[in-house]
């Protein structure tokens, strides 16, 4: 039987020493895009029965237990992060429970890259792309982004203070890649307001 | 570049990340009555546009945000957006008086349909 | 050329003499201390000649101390890194720096294109408008190599730019613009009540014009007190400072861009990795315009000799660089300000008179200037300027105002010429976004009165000239003022003096510079006035006043007082012209920003991108994809590697990564309902496990989008774009949802990315795909043509779709993309015995082309319906609405002469038409000809050995048989047979194999 072969969109690029911040590529999280509305008492509490805690009703946000997470994407939107090989089984359950409930939960796990973004100035870097205020009080850890990045679409995903996730349409892995190693490179960085 | 604040997730951003969807409340004939639709409906619906100095009523969309639909009440002279409101909605009723030509007609008709 | 010192023996706050810096200038090695910039280092070696003029070739010197000067135009650095048009005035010096002056030729000094000031009277205003309209050799022999010697500021870089640039954003709660005394005490009165405050200043160092300012504040210099406020600002944490800054531009709702020069001045800092130059995106609650005031020159007769500046300037040069421009200067002035460049040039040792228009001046400046025995001359004029390449001597003239021509003079001899006209609000930033602004008699200028933004201007930017009310203004800024002790000299009113007159009038020889970058004087303003320029902007363009790059910063109100005076209005009558940004030029580098080379465009790649690349593949972009258009082996042209494709497909067996179509779930109650409105043909009676091919049109009843679309459930749907499709038609179908059918269960979620989608197509390609063993029966009983299944090829999940684009039988199968490159390999291995070959786009087109296959794009362009591409069987006459439909019934679309798409097949079956070529109803010598359509997609068919074509003809579907004419570029005429568009296996067999 054929064995299958596992290859993710940034699986080749390593980040070069060069750069003022860590930068990787997460690939061993799975993805479920769910859509259901916030409005929908049974939709919550079904969810929340897989789960095991609500969905983040506030925009922007996200909420998590160990290593189940659901960020917040619309009114009607979430996405479910978990581990890559548990996600058949979550989707599974979701169905399950989603049965006759107007809803829709695909697995996306392939869809986007995620790189992973760590270090003092990671929010001053990817600042050269965006036109967030990402170091005000508004993208506190936890915070949810969907945003234009350079020239694409991305998500954004403030893990800690210093700790940011980026998750963008796999075909554009190597742009973004490409655009955060210039943007990041030592000499480059910029501080705003002393932080 | 203007600076827009969606009513459904209350994210502001610049206007690229958001999607100007062109005049509001424009009504498509077919969706109520998909038979008689004269050919002057359809040309109204289709090509007829309100094009006012001053207050003018909007369609956007959270493109990068929340990916939701909206209405925005914006002043084509001062740039100033005056209110944003859901996409079914009629705008807030201090600016549907303030509406002049085109939009006062337009108001009246809706507002009197309604009663 | 004098070679006397001009460095003084002691002075110069920017300067360290300890530091010598060497640097070339023309090729000429010159030395001048840290801290100088290109214009002092150049003018304390004796050099007074820094560039020439635009048009006349005239030779030019200094005239400002910053972003205004405009004569003074270098480039620097050398090959690739070489960047022309800066000003002498911002380059800070460093050892090893290459600089050279521009718009001469073969040197500054002697100049073959000067001979333009010898016939300068041919060049007036309008030049170029009415040259145009003279006979057309006289234009092609005579004035356009005229002109291409003339014209062209500095040259472009040779090669690849090496240096780095970027963008950054930011947010400020306010942004000052301008970091002199108004701009510094504003900063800090906002940065008192804890808000985000941005400073951004054009100069290396903050202060503006303190140093040149006279008057203590609290009993400091103004200029240390503006060092002592600086100094507490930069250790505030909610004050983030950017100087060599300069804002560009201001947009709705307080935007501003800013240009910042990182390593311009010191190589060290480009070494370290930091970019070039640096673009912020700025956006502030509130703007404080503290740009202060720009110096006016005086219009008086030659001007622009080298060596005549503004006082402003020469002031600056002394006091910052110890510089000075010759030892015996004429200060000339309408205004008290004027004076304190006298007393600096006293101070210095050099000579100093002055010469003021204003019969009776009474401010402070002036008694004491008298009573230090400065030689003054009061109600007096220059009215001539001797020298060519600098200045020997002046004329003194008494003067009236309103006079038109002076008539005694006196002879003085000087080196050079303080002029000051008065001082204008920089107003650029705020008139950039509609700020409106008024006339202000005392100042003679305008300054700002109202703004749609949040943004106020302060100091001298608002027309407030005195130290003490911009302090009062500035603090606005702040919740509690605090009181200051000013002490500066009182000023005497001044007036305005827009033309100071010669001997000649306007035209008799002399010339008074108004736009000196662009080579405007009075008379060619006056002129444009007597031939009906009434309109300032019409002036503006006729004379190119005020234009270019010095957006009238030195030459607006001057230009407009001449107007006045020549046409008897008053200046707020006349208006002024349009500020547009930028406010000084930028580089093209900073505007790119980081987005070159592999950023220039987002590339999208599929799972299989390196593997095609690996594979000698030749891309072809699709949108923002690149995808795969032929796999040329060794010795292969394109053209045999497409041929080898296409009969590899037909005969045996291809695989072709068809990942970038689009793929969007749709699910919910209504959604075939949904469907069958967005479509034009039925998915509600679609079984569960089946595929449906479909046509969108647009509300217009054109045609938008094709593909297949699967239904997995009863309320789930997986449907199909184009590849170019497929974010818009994700956003089309939530659109439609969210704005019009709110009453729809129905959710879409595009999904297009999580699938790698290769086509197995040919004759074997069951034979292939068993090999993989599939978890599912993939007979053709079992898995008939436009049906669906999912399962396993081993290990691999998989979508499978029993769908053609080939017309051969083919199998459409999608795995989760990260498992995309290893199917890929394994199909390739499978497929090996049976001959299998990945095949690329172009192959796919002539297949599909072959099957008379329409593309959406190629046979439709925005302005064609399902029935004009023979598809009306596909609109549904049943559906009481679906979009398009309603404009599908309008009589224009239903009337005749539409153009229908047809087969074609050329006469010679070795001509391929050329795409796009026009059909002709009568083939006549020379256009115009009556054209009755255009072939949309046109091929050399390896299959049938011969070419075809589909193209939209009008009535083409009942000109079957007819022979239509193509004339094309040269002469030739193709003719072709209209056909129907199935050119191969009509029957349709192949692909239920
Ligand atoms: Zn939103």
């Amino acid at each position: 039987m054929l064995e299958p072969q596992f290859e993710s969109a940034l699986a080749h690029r390593a980040a070069p020493d060069t750069l003022s911040i860590s930068m990787r590529e997460i690939s061993e999280r799975g993805m479920i895009d769910l859509r259901g509305l916030a409005t929908d008492k049974k939709f919550m509490s079904a969810v929340k029965s897989v789960l095991g805690f609500d969905l983040p009703k506030a925009p922007r946000a996200s909420t998590s237990w160990g290593d189940l997470k659901a960020l917040w994407l619309s009114p009607d939107q979430w996405l479910i992060l978990c581990t890559r090989s548990k996600t058949n089984s979550l989707l599974a359950e979701l169905n399950a429970a989603l049965a006759k409930i107007h809803s829709l939960a695909v697995d996306v796990s392939d869809m986007r890259a995620i790189i992973r973004l760590e270090g003092e100035s990671v929010r001053e870097t990817l600042m050269k792309g965006s036109s967030l205020d990402l170091i005000s009080d508004d993208y506190k850890a936890g915070t949810v982004r969907r945003m234009r990045f350079a020239e694409i679409a991305a998500l954004l995903h403030v893990v800690e203070e210093n700790v940011i996730d980026i998750y963008v349409f796999r075909s554009y892995a190597e742009y973004t890649w490409a655009f955060l190693t210039k943007a990041a490179r030592k000499g480059a960085e910029v501080k705003l307001f002393k932080r | 570049m203007l600076v827009v604040t969606c009513p459904v997730c209350n994210a502001s951003g610049d206007e690229t990340d958001f999607h100007y969807g062109g005049q509001a409340h424009v009504r498509r004939p077919a969706t109520t009555d998909p038979v008689n639709i004269t050919d002057e409906d359809q040309r109204d619906y289709l090509f007829i546009r309100h094009n006012p100095k001053g207050l003018h009523f909007e369609r956007w969309r959270c493109d990068r945000g929340c990916g939701k639909w909206f209405h925005a009440a914006r002043d084509t002279v001062t740039m100033e957006f005056k209110a944003t409101y859901g996409i079914t909605e009629l705008p807030p009723a201090e600016l549907i008086k303030e509406a002049k030509g085109p939009w006062a007609d337009y108001f009246k008709k809706r507002l009197k349909e309604k009663a | 050329m004098s070679t006397k010192p001009y460095r003084l023996a002691e002075g110069g706050s920017r300067i360290d003499r300890s530091r010598k810096v060497t640097f070339s200038f023309d090729g000429k090695d010159i030395s001048g201390f840290a801290g100088d910039t290109l214009a002092s280092a150049v003018l304390a070696s004796g050099q007074k000649l820094f560039g020439r003029s635009f048009k006349y070739h005239r030779p030019r010197g200094l005239v400002g101390l910053g972003s205004e000067e405009m004569n003074a135009l270098i480039g620097i650095g050398v090959g690739s890194r070489h960047e022309p048009n800066l000003r002498a005035t911002q380059i800070e010096i460093f050892n090893g720096l290459s600089a050279e002056s521009q718009n001469r030729w073969p040197s500054l000094k002697y100049d073959v294109g000067a001979i333009n000031s010898k016939f300068s009277r041919f060049l007036p205003a309008g030049f170029y408008y009415k040259t145009f309209m003279w006979p057309k050799s006289f234009w092609k022999h005579v004035y356009e190599p005229f002109i291409r010697k003339a014209a062209g500021l500095g040259k472009a870089p040779e090669g690849r730019d090496p240096d780095t640039y970027e963008h950054m954003h930011v947010h400020a709660d306010v942004i000052i613009v301008g970091g002199g005394i108004a701009g510094l005490t504003a900063a800090e009165a906002a940065a008192s009540t804890g808000t985000k405050v941005l400073l951004c200043d054009e100069n290396p160092v903050l202060g503006g014009i303190a140093d040149l300012t006279a008057g203590m504040i609290d009993g400091e210099c103004v200029a240390d007190h503006a060092a002592t406020v600086a100094a507490r600002l930069a250790a505030l944490p909610n004050v983030h400072i950017l100087t060599r800054t300069t804002v560009v531009g201001h947009f709705h709702h307080n935007y501003l861009m800013a240009f910042e020069r990182v390593g311009d001045h010191d190589p060290a800092i480009l070494a370290s990795g930091a970019p070039k130059h640096r673009l912020w995106k700025i956006r502030a609650d509130k703007v404080v315009v503290a740009t202060g005031a720009l110096e006016r020159p005086i219009a008086f007769a030659n001007n622009d000799r080298p060596n005549i500046m503004l006082a402003s300037a020469v002031r600056g040069l002394i006091g910052r660089y110890g510089v000075t421009p010759g030892s015996k200067g004429v200060v000339f002035t309408n205004n008290d300000d004027a004076y304190l460049t006298a007393f600096a040039l006293k101070k210095a040792g050099v000579t100093v008179r002055v010469v003021d228009s204003r019969a009776r001046p009474d401010g402070a400046l002036v008694k004491r200037a008298i009573a230090e025995g400065i030689d003054v001359n009061l109600g007096s004029v220059i009215s001539a300027v001797e020298g060519t390449s600098g200045v020997t001597a002046v004329k003194i003239a008494a003067y009236r105002r309103g006079q038109g021509r002076v008539i005694t003079e006196k002879r003085v001899d000087c080196d050079f010429i303080a002029m000051s006209g008065g001082w204008n609000p920089a107003l650029h930033l705020w008139c950039h976004n509609g700020g409106k602004i008024e006339f202000d008699d005392s100042l003679q200028s305008f300054r700002p009165k109202s703004h749609t933004d949040n943004i106020v201007a302060v100091g001298a930017a608002n027309g407030t000239m005195s130290v003490e009310a911009t302090l009062v203004e500035a603090q606005a800024l702040g919740k509690k003022a605090k009181k200051f002790i000013v002490q500066e000299p009182e000023r005497g009113a001044s007036e305005s003096l827009w033309f100071a007159p010669a001997t000649g009038k306007y035209n008799e020889g002399n010339k008074h510079f108004i736009d000196f970058q662009n080579d405007v004087t009075a008379a060619d303003l006056e002129l444009a006035q007597r031939e009906g320029y009434e309109s300032v902007e019409h002036t503006k363009r006729y004379t190119t006043f005020g234009m270019a790059t010095d957006q009238g910063k030195t030459s607006n109100l001057n230009g407009l007082g001449v107007i006045s005076e020549a046409t008897g209005k008053t200046i707020p009558e006349i208006g002024v012209t349009t500020f547009r940004p930028p406010y000084t030029p930028y580089s093209f580098g900073a505007i790119a920003g980081s987005l070159t080379n592999d950023l220039f465009l987002p590339v999208r790649r599929t799972p299989i991108f390196q593997w095609h690349s690996d594979h000698g593949a030749v891309f072809e972009p699709v949108g923002q994809w690149r995808r795969a258009y032929t796999y040329p082996q060794a010795s292969e042209s394109k053209h045999e590697a497409i041929n080898r494709e296409i009969l590899c497909v037909r005969n045996k067996v291809g695989l072709l990564d068809a990942s970038t179509l689009g793929k969007i779930e749709i699910k919910g109650p209504d959604a075939a309902e949904f469907l069958d409105r967005i479509y034009t043909n039925t998915f509600s009676t679609l079984k569960v496990g089946k595929c449906r091919y479909g046509l969108m049109m647009n509300e217009l009843g054109f045609l938008s989008d094709d593909g297949v679309t699967a239904r997995l459930a009863d309320d789930h749907f997986i449907m199909h774009t184009t590849s170019g499709g497929a974010d818009r038609i994700g956003a089309w179908l939530e659109e439609w949802l969210q704005t019009e059918w709110t009453n729809y269960k129905v959710f879409v979620t595009p999904v297009t990315e999580q699938w790698a989608q290769f086509a197995v197509a040919g004759p074997r390609a069951r034979d292939v795909l068993s090999k993989l063993g599939p978890d599912f029966d993939i007979s053709n009983e079992a898995f008939p043509h436009m049906s669906f299944k999912q399962g396993h090829f081993g290990g691999y999940p998989v979508r499978v779709y029993r769908i053609s684009f080939s017309g051969e039988m083919s199998f459409e199968v999608a795995t989760p993309a990260n498992f995309g490159q290893g199917l890929w390999n394994a199909i390739m291995e499978a497929g090996d015995e049976f001959g299998l070959s990945a095949y690329g786009t172009e192959a796919l087109h002539v297949l599909r082309a072959e099957k008379g296959y329409i593309v959406v794009g190629d046979e439709s362009d925005g302005t064609v319906t399902p029935v004009d591409v023979g598809m009306e069987g596909m609109v549904s006459k049943k559906k009481p609405d679906f979009i398009g439909k309603r404009s599908l019934e309008q009589s224009f679309l239903k009337g005749p002469n539409r153009k229908q798409l047809v087969g074609l097949l050329t006469e010679d079956p070795t001509d391929v038409l050329p795409d796009g070529a026009y059909a002709v109803a009568a083939v006549k010598n020379k256009p115009p000809m009556e054209m009755i359509g255009q072939v949309t997609s046109t091929y050399m068919s390896p299959t049938l050995g011969r070419s075809i074509a589909m193209a939209l003809i009008q009535n083409g579907r009942s000109r079957m048989g007819e022979v239509i004419s193509f004339p094309l570029e040269g002469g030739k005429v193709m003719k072709a047979t209209i056909t129907d568009t199935v050119f191969y296996d009509k029957e349709g067999g192949r692909i239920h194999a």
